[in-house]
């Protein structure tokens, strides 16, 4: 019956809004992802982004990202780190914390947002020494 | 009264000294009036005064001037009239790319039109002379960019021919699946954006979606979802990743019914139909002569395939149907092309039942690089590989034409070899060039919206019209 | 009075009413046993029994394939959309997928390129530009590895042509820039691609091992 009236489709909203944490903190979140659902918070990575699974929506909107709140607006796709990637574009259905495969190195650096448009961003150098050597003049004794 | 308006003429026109004006320290009014009034004449105090009595009564000059006769029709001036020349393009959303038209206007009627092309031209041919064989495989993606796997295909098959060499059959197979993958793709690429130029916008988000699912074959087996270098001379670069048949079985078996929705909405419709049937006939003896090929040769009713009359690779092998048309107009080459469609998918899926195990290149380690595990435990191997990624591989002097049945039409490949590894000359025949030609015979007296749908019809894309 | 009873029972008849007999058999029910032929795929003589010609006046008079084409416009309202919320959601990508470019290192950290200079041989858009020298340790190592990412065409060649792995097309296409220069990579920046995108390219090679 509940279902014939549509009813279950409002409790399924208010279970979604009580997942996301309130009226108020849906609200912040329908603005901040311009979408609002609930999944299986499958993990979280070291810099704060929370990744969910819900298998109910279709191959391709079933894994989603939740960006850490200091990004604030500026979120932006280059903020998932390498760890996570390969999930996030369903290479694999493992999670980088329960993958033995992924390489642990100790070169191995932190992840970098694209930095193209702020005071660090990647500038060219040259790697080699100048081949042409500028003549300095003699000085005269 | 009089006197005020004098005064404003004066203050205007009069190029006062500065200590008469009559705004004091106005630096800005002597700038504008020395500057304004050079050479200029102004209505003085004389000219004003013979407006001061009544102006409109005859006097008696007047009054002897003859009246015009009542029924006034003096002979029409002869004027030199020419018709409105309209640009059209080369930023046209209906251009499909940088294609620009002169076109000659009467009224609405297009009584000319002249393509100008060359505004992609990138010079393919001559770059071609100087990289080697391998090198130049990425340049036929480049080429017809919404049907790239054909390209490369042809390309592959001419230096084939040339070397004497055969495939693999899975290889072959392979390369028949991607075809017609590309087939697809092209078809959708050109029916929508067809519907869209003439004003029928859904079909193009319907099947793009599906559009999107090749794309991801493609990027699945390759790497990159349009520029594959996938085929390459003597097979394909890798074999299917596990699971690609299935996915590629699953989107042949429900595309048909996407197809059924487009023609729910096409097909029959009074608005399409109005817009494309007897809209760009080409006869068969035209089409004939302008050096058609594929659809635009077909919907005249030509049978004509290359698929078919000089099977590649492993079209003998599988059954197809080539749908050719009756009238040749925009109507029956929209339905020759979602035919066609169809067709590739049943030649998909008998490529999938059809495919053998096996390898996907020839085993001639002098023309394709050794697998990477070889490549690092063998020292030949390694030898071979390095000969192939810095020399490449030589072809022994010859020239051939090889053609495949493009979705777009005949694409061919003159390929002269000296028996280096770089080609002597690379001579691309595209189909597009030879419809894009005719636009003037098949536009003539057509409405200019009617342009729109031809140059939709002829599904040209500047990547090999321009080269 | 067939005719008109026809015309209400439109769901009966529906595929001869939804498909006008015009098109001959429809593409649904079309035999696809041929062998392969050269078949015609437009109108053909529309017949003229008295079932048809009703048919196709009733078509014409209440706009039925117009209904119909907006009836499937109507039914795809219903479906999900099939747009994914980029950049929360991302769409499938393969192990092979060709992006940005990094140097890699081996597991002891020691870099892997040894200028055999096969990628800059083989590039075809020659993006790549190598210089190389002999290090303190009489090893031989690229001072200069220049990849011009706005001539690159991302074919591959080159990660099919380094014998020892170390320049790979990685998977990240989140490096777009607002200008020019920041595309032109040089050494460090392509090792610093290596060390940051190193989980994720070995989690690749790895997956298409078998396939190389």
């Amino acid at each position: 019956m509940a279902k014939f009236l549509g009813l279950d489709k409002l409790a399924k909203l208010v279970q979604i809004v009580k997942d996301n944490g309130g009226v108020k903190a849906s609200l912040y979140k329908l603005y901040r992802f311009d979408d609002l659902r609930t999944g299986k918070l499958v993990g979280v990575d070291k810099y704060g982004n929370k990744y969910y699974e819900n298998p109910t929506f279709f191959f391709g909107r079933s894994r989603w990202v939740e960006y850490a709140d200091y990004y604030g607006m500026d979120y932006d796709g280059s903020q998932i780190p390498a760890e996570w990637f390969g999930w996030m574009h369903y290479k694999t259905d493992l999670p980088p914390m329960e993958d033995p495969s992924r390489p642990k190195y100790k070169w191995m650096l932190d992840h970098v947002e694209n930095l193209s448009g702020t005071p660090e961003q990647y500038v060219p150098y040259s790697t080699t020494p100048s081949k042409i050597k500028a003549w300095v003049p003699p000085k005269r004794t | 009264m009089a006197n005020a308006l004098l005064n404003l003429f004066l203050k205007r026109s009069v190029a006062l000294p500065p200590n008469k004006l009559l705004i004091k320290a106005s630096a800005a009014t002597i700038h504008t009036s020395q500057s304004k009034s050079a050479g200029k004449w102004f209505p003085d105090a004389e000219f004003m005064k013979q407006f001061n009595g009544p102006v409109m009564y005859p006097n008696e000059a007047i009054t002897e001037w003859a009246l015009p006769p009542w029924e006034n029709r003096a002979a029409p001036t002869e004027k030199q009239v020419k018709n409105i020349t309209l640009n059209f393009g080369p930023q046209h959303p209906a251009a499909h790319g940088v294609l620009r038209l002169v076109l000659e206007l009467d009224g609405e009627l297009v009584k000319r039109s002249d393509p100008h092309i060359g505004l992609l031209h990138r010079g393919t041919e001559k770059l071609i002379e100087y990289k080697t064989y391998t090198q130049a495989l990425p340049y036929f993606d480049r080429l017809d960019y919404v049907s790239m796997m054909c390209n490369e295909q042809c390309y592959s098959l001419a230096i084939e021919k040339l070397l004497g060499i055969d495939i693999p059959l899975r290889a072959k197979y392979i390369r028949t699946l991607f075809a017609e993958i590309t087939r697809i793709l092209n078809h959708i690429m050109g029916i929508t954006t067809h519907a869209l130029d003439i004003g029928a916008l859904t079909p193009f988000f319907w099947l793009f979606e599906e559009r999107e699912k090749l794309m991801e074959f493609y990027e699945r087996v390759s790497g990159a979802r349009m520029h594959a270098a996938y085929i390459r001379p003597g097979g394909v670069s890798l074999d299917l990743p596990i699971g690609l048949l299935d996915d590629i079985y699953d989107f042949s078996r429900k595309f048909n019914e996407r197809l059924d929705e487009v023609e729910d909405v096409l097909t029959t419709n009074r608005l399409w139909m109005q817009r494309t049937v007897d809209v760009g006939i080409v006869s068969a003896e035209d089409a004939l002569n302008y050096g058609f090929s594929g659809v635009m040769l077909r919907g005249s009713g030509i049978k004509w395939d290359l698929r078919k009359s000089q099977p590649y690779d492993a079209y003998h092998l599988v059954d197809f149907d080539v749908p050719i048309g009756v009238k040749g107009d925009c109507y029956d080459r929209y339905l020759c092309r979602l035919e066609e469609m169809r067709q590739s998918l049943r030649i998909i899926e008998q490529c999938i039942n059809k495919m053998p195990p096996g390898e996907i290149k020839t085993d001639d380690a002098k023309l394709t690089p050794p697998p990477r595990a070889e490549m690092k435990t063998s020292m030949e191997a390694l030898i071979h590989h390095f000969k192939l990624f810095t020399q490449g591989f030589q072809v022994p002097p010859g020239a051939t034409y090889t053609a495949v049945e493009a979705p777009k039409g005949e694409f061919g490949v003159y390929l002269v070899s000296d028996g280096s590894s770089k080609p002597y000359r690379c001579k691309i025949k595209a189909p597009g060039f030879a419809h894009l030609a005719a636009l003037d015979k098949i536009g003539k007296n057509h409405f200019l919206a009617d342009i729109v749908a031809i140059i939709g019809t002829l599904d040209i894309v500047f990547g090999e019209v321009d080269r | 009075m067939t005719s008109s009873i026809k015309l209400f029972s439109l769901g009966r008849a529906g595929v001869n009413l939804l498909r006008p007999s015009v098109f001959g058999v429809s593409p649904i029910f079309r035999n696809y046993a041929s062998k392969g032929e050269y078949i015609i795929v437009t109108d053909k003589e529309p017949c003229m029994d008295m079932k048809d010609i009703t048919d196709r006046a009733a078509t014409t008079m209440f706009a039925l394939e117009l209904a119909r084409g907006f009836g499937v416009t109507l039914g795809s309202l219903f479906k999900e959309p099939a747009t994914i919320n980029y950049p929360f959601e991302k769409g499938p990508l393969s192990p092979r997928f060709r992006g940005e470019h990094a140097l890699r290192r081996y597991p002891s950290g020691e870099e892997r390129c040894i200028a055999c200079k096969l990628c800059e041989a083989v590039c075809p858009a020659q993006a790549i530009t190598i210089e190389a020298e002999p290090r303190e340790d009489g090893s031989r190592r690229t001072t200069r590895y220049d990849i011009d990412m706005t001539k690159c065409i991302y074919c591959g060649f080159c990660q099919e042509a380094c014998p020892v792995d170390a320049i790979v097309e990685g998977p990240n296409f989140e490096f777009s820039t607002e200008t020019h220069e920041e595309l032109l990579y040089n050494k460090e920046k392509l090792l610093l691609n290596g060390d940051r995108w190193e989980s994720e390219i070995a989690a690749n090679i790895h997956a298409d091992h078998l396939y190389r």
